[in-house]
């Protein structure tokens, strides 16, 4: 990870500029670094991945292939399941995921099951993973703007007034499980919907089945197992398809989703945002700035939310896992066929064939996650990269 | 004018001791969120002791009432059931809650000493050692276990064990699994603060007059990264209900048609309540908070007009998370109480 002492020094900090020229090899150091310390840095992380996902792999490997091999109990459609760690390996990183057995759900709605052609795990994923896209694209600018304001007060506020409170309300929040706020979300909010647009909450972004057995059956752009046509994210297709009502009540049910994620995962990104900005309040520059009569106001919301965006965005990338968490038990809160769904139904159902493939693209998606949000944290503040 | 002479000889000043708990306490009271914190934890600490008295013979089972089980006309809270009656399991919630109390200080205690000591040391000696073997190794064990969410890691863990030895499996093992799964967030933000520490001039100064990695690490950097373990401490609490709550919840709930009933056996118009295969509880009849949470939160809304039964998942809920109020008071008064220290 780290660079040696002997090019260190050139990569970044005072000594670069001084560095000999490219054209001239010099006698007294090596030649200068050909990527920068940003891109060497996005470099060593990108090509990290890889083999930290094969860790992960391991892991898997060990907690579910080897034990179901040993006792050679079904599900057997398993990747690689018969063919070693390698194998398994291999598979995963050419997106040969195995099988499914999920047959009645997927041929084509109401046909017979057929054994002889079972269906991949990509094209069931394929279903499952817009549902989850349109919610993150609502979920994580709430979970940003309530977030942000919020720790930051928190921690600038000298008053014990707002900062004890603050403390205590969110770690109660990071301890309610989210599928009881969901719960009492859901019912509070079950007879207005009822009553307003002819619908129930609880049954994933789209409409219920009732009404669109009301109003004559399933338009023919919504397959079964509520994926849509032609991009997979519903409230798009439903914009495309001019159904404006369907459209309505799935941007309604998606805000009411996306709100409950906000404030649960702002008590979870409150506790490790709070104390950045109150090492910031104590900054050289905010302290000299207030001596010379900015008010306070303009020092906090121009100076402080500038000042922390970076650290900010390096503790999102850490809570990336637990805003998953949470997104995914909304999910399965609210019904809503997306990936936490799938994972829930899978865990709980006994089948164990998508966890490998499933904890293997959650992975991929956090590993490149957190390192996106690095490099926008290293781009605001480049100090960042030296004590890397 | 005659010379100074010096008569008496010159005593050096003793060095400053430290304080005392006796004056520190004299100086500066502890707050009074340390005060209820520890309030609260002694309480807990004294229901989970009066359980093991009272309930001794069946601290393991609950009790069935069959006059409770149906769910016609459940019993809210009144002064012969403090806290109501839970249809479907037929108890007495007051008597569950409380007989839960051992088992979950237990689990909780359990976790989070494993947790405490795998990433406090762990990160401590990462932080110290940066750039260098241990460092490399702890950071990258650790940033790969924590890109899967600590619920799927830890029940997938737990349902791979269960395949192998169905039998040997058992609550000790999900406290240990819990304990290894929750580590690389400890470790990764106790490492950041030691490698701040490992930077200050005390250091160089312990180094350069022949201070050894072990006496450096016990002697300065671990006393002084116990701040971010306090910080996250009452946090790491919210995964281990998460699991024991949520997948009871969606097992009784959610499943169509409800949790599945052996063949040729009638249905039943009430929720039985029932446990997911990969569940560390010995039986459906356990007392555990988030188990009764799980279901009591299905049950209570499975009635029409859900916000009328709110003893059954309220009770449950406010033992979980005044435990973890509890920890939190009761660390953020420790690390006011360190910081004034220094």
């Amino acid at each position: 990870m780290t660079t040696s002492p002997e090019e260190a020094p050139l990569s970044s900090g005072p000594l670069a500029e001084i560095s000999p020229p490219a054209a001239e090899p010099s006698l007294h150091g090596p030649p200068p670094p050909l990527l920068s310390g940003l891109a060497r840095f996005a470099l060593q992380r990108l090509l990290l991945i890889p083999a930290q996902l094969v860790l992960v792999i391991l892991i898997l490997y060990l907690a579910i292939d080897v034990p179901v091999a040993l006792t050679r109990t079904p599900p057997v459609s398993l990747a690689g399941i018969d063919q070693g760690f390698y194998q398994l390996v291999f598979n995963l990183f050419t997106g040969n995921w195995g099988t499914s057995s999920f047959l009645r759900f997927f041929n084509g709605g109401g046909g017979a099951p057929n054994p002889a052609e079972p269906i991949p795990w990509t094209q069931i994923f394929a279903y499952y993973i817009p549902t989850s896209i349109q919610l993150a694209l609502f979920a994580l600018p709430i979970a940003a703007v309530l977030a942000y304001p919020i720790s930051l007060y928190a921690g600038w506020s000298r008053r014990p007034g707002f900062d004890a409170p603050a403390r205590l309300v969110t770690l109660t929040g990071a301890l309610l499980p989210v599928f009881v706020v969901g719960t009492l979300v859901l019912n509070a909010l079950f007879a207005g919907y009822l009553g307003y647009l002819q619908d129930v909450p609880s049954q994933g972004l789209l409409p219920a089945d009732f009404w669109f057995f009301d109003r004559g059956g399933y338009p023919p752009w919504i397959l079964y197992g509520f994926a849509t046509q032609p991009t997979g994210l519903p409230l798009v297709d439903a914009v495309i398809h001019q159904a404006w009502t369907i459209a309505f009540i799935s941007l309604t049910k998606t805000l009411i989703q996306a709100s409950v994620i906000g404030i649960a995962y702002v008590a979870i990104f409150f506790r490790h945002a709070r104390s950045i900005a109150r090492s910031v309040r104590e900054e050289v520059y905010i302290v000299g700035a207030r001596s010379r009569g900015i008010s306070e106001r303009t020092l906090l919301w121009r100076h402080a939310a500038r000042a922390v965006a970076p650290s900010f965005l390096l503790v999102f990338a850490l809570t990336i896992p637990e805003y998953l968490g949470v997104q995914f038990a909304v999910e399965v809160a609210f019904v809503d066929p997306g990936f936490g769904y799938l994972i829930f139904a899978s865990l709980t159902g006994g089948v164990l064939s998508p966890l490998v493939p499933l904890v293997f693209l959650m992975s991929i998606v956090v590993l490149v996650w957190a390192l996106l949000v690095d490099l926008i944290a290293i781009r605001l503040d480049p100090r960042g990269l030296a004590g890397r | 004018m005659t010379d100074i002479v010096a008569t008496h000889p010159v005593h050096p000043p003793p060095p400053p001791s430290r304080p005392t708990v006796r004056e520190r306490w004299a100086r500066r009271p502890p707050s009074l969120g340390f005060l209820v914190g520890a309030g609260m934890l002694a309480l807990y600490l004294v229901t989970a002791l009066s359980a093991l008295v009272v309930f001794r013979s069946s601290l393991d089972q609950l009790p069935r009432n069959v006059a409770w089980v149906p769910p016609f006309n459940p019993l809210g809270p009144s002064a012969a059931h403090l806290f109501g009656v839970m249809p479907g399991f037929g108890t007495d919630l007051f008597r569950a809650v409380w007989e839960a109390t051992p088992w979950d200080l237990g689990i909780v205690a359990g976790i989070l000493s494993i947790d405490i000591f795998l990433g406090f040391f762990l990160g401590a000696i990462a932080g110290l050692d940066e750039g260098g073997l241990v460092d490399g190794i702890v950071t990258f064990v650790g940033d790969s276990i924590a890109s899967i969410p600590t619920f799927i890691l830890a029940v997938v863990v737990f349902a791979g064990l269960l395949t192998v030895a169905p039998q040997a499996v058992s609550l000790p093992v999900f406290v240990v699994v819990f304990g290894i799964i929750l580590w690389p967030t400890m470790a990764r933000t106790v490492r950041e603060r030691a490698r701040i520490i490992a930077h200050q001039p005390y250091i160089e100064a312990a180094r350069a007059s022949g201070a050894s990695f072990p006496r450096i690490l016990v002697r300065h950097v671990l006393p002084n990264s116990v701040g971010p373990v306090l910080a996250q401490l009452p946090l790491d609490m919210a995964p281990i209900f998460f699991v024991l709550s949520a997948f009871p919840w969606y097992y009784n709930c959610q499943l169509p048609g409800g949790p599945p009933t052996p063949p040729h056996t009638p249905p039943v118009n009430y929720l039985v309540p029932a446990l997911p295969y990969f569940s560390p509880l010995p039986s459906s009849s356990f007392p555990e908070w988030g188990y009764l949470l799980g279901f009591g939160t299905c049950e209570g809304f499975s009635f029409p007009g859900g916000f009328n039964y709110w003893w059954m998942y309220l009770f449950p809920l406010l033992a979980i998370v005044g435990l973890g109020v509890a920890i939190g008071l009761v660390c953020d008064g420790i690390e006011r109480w360190r910081q004034f220290d220094r």
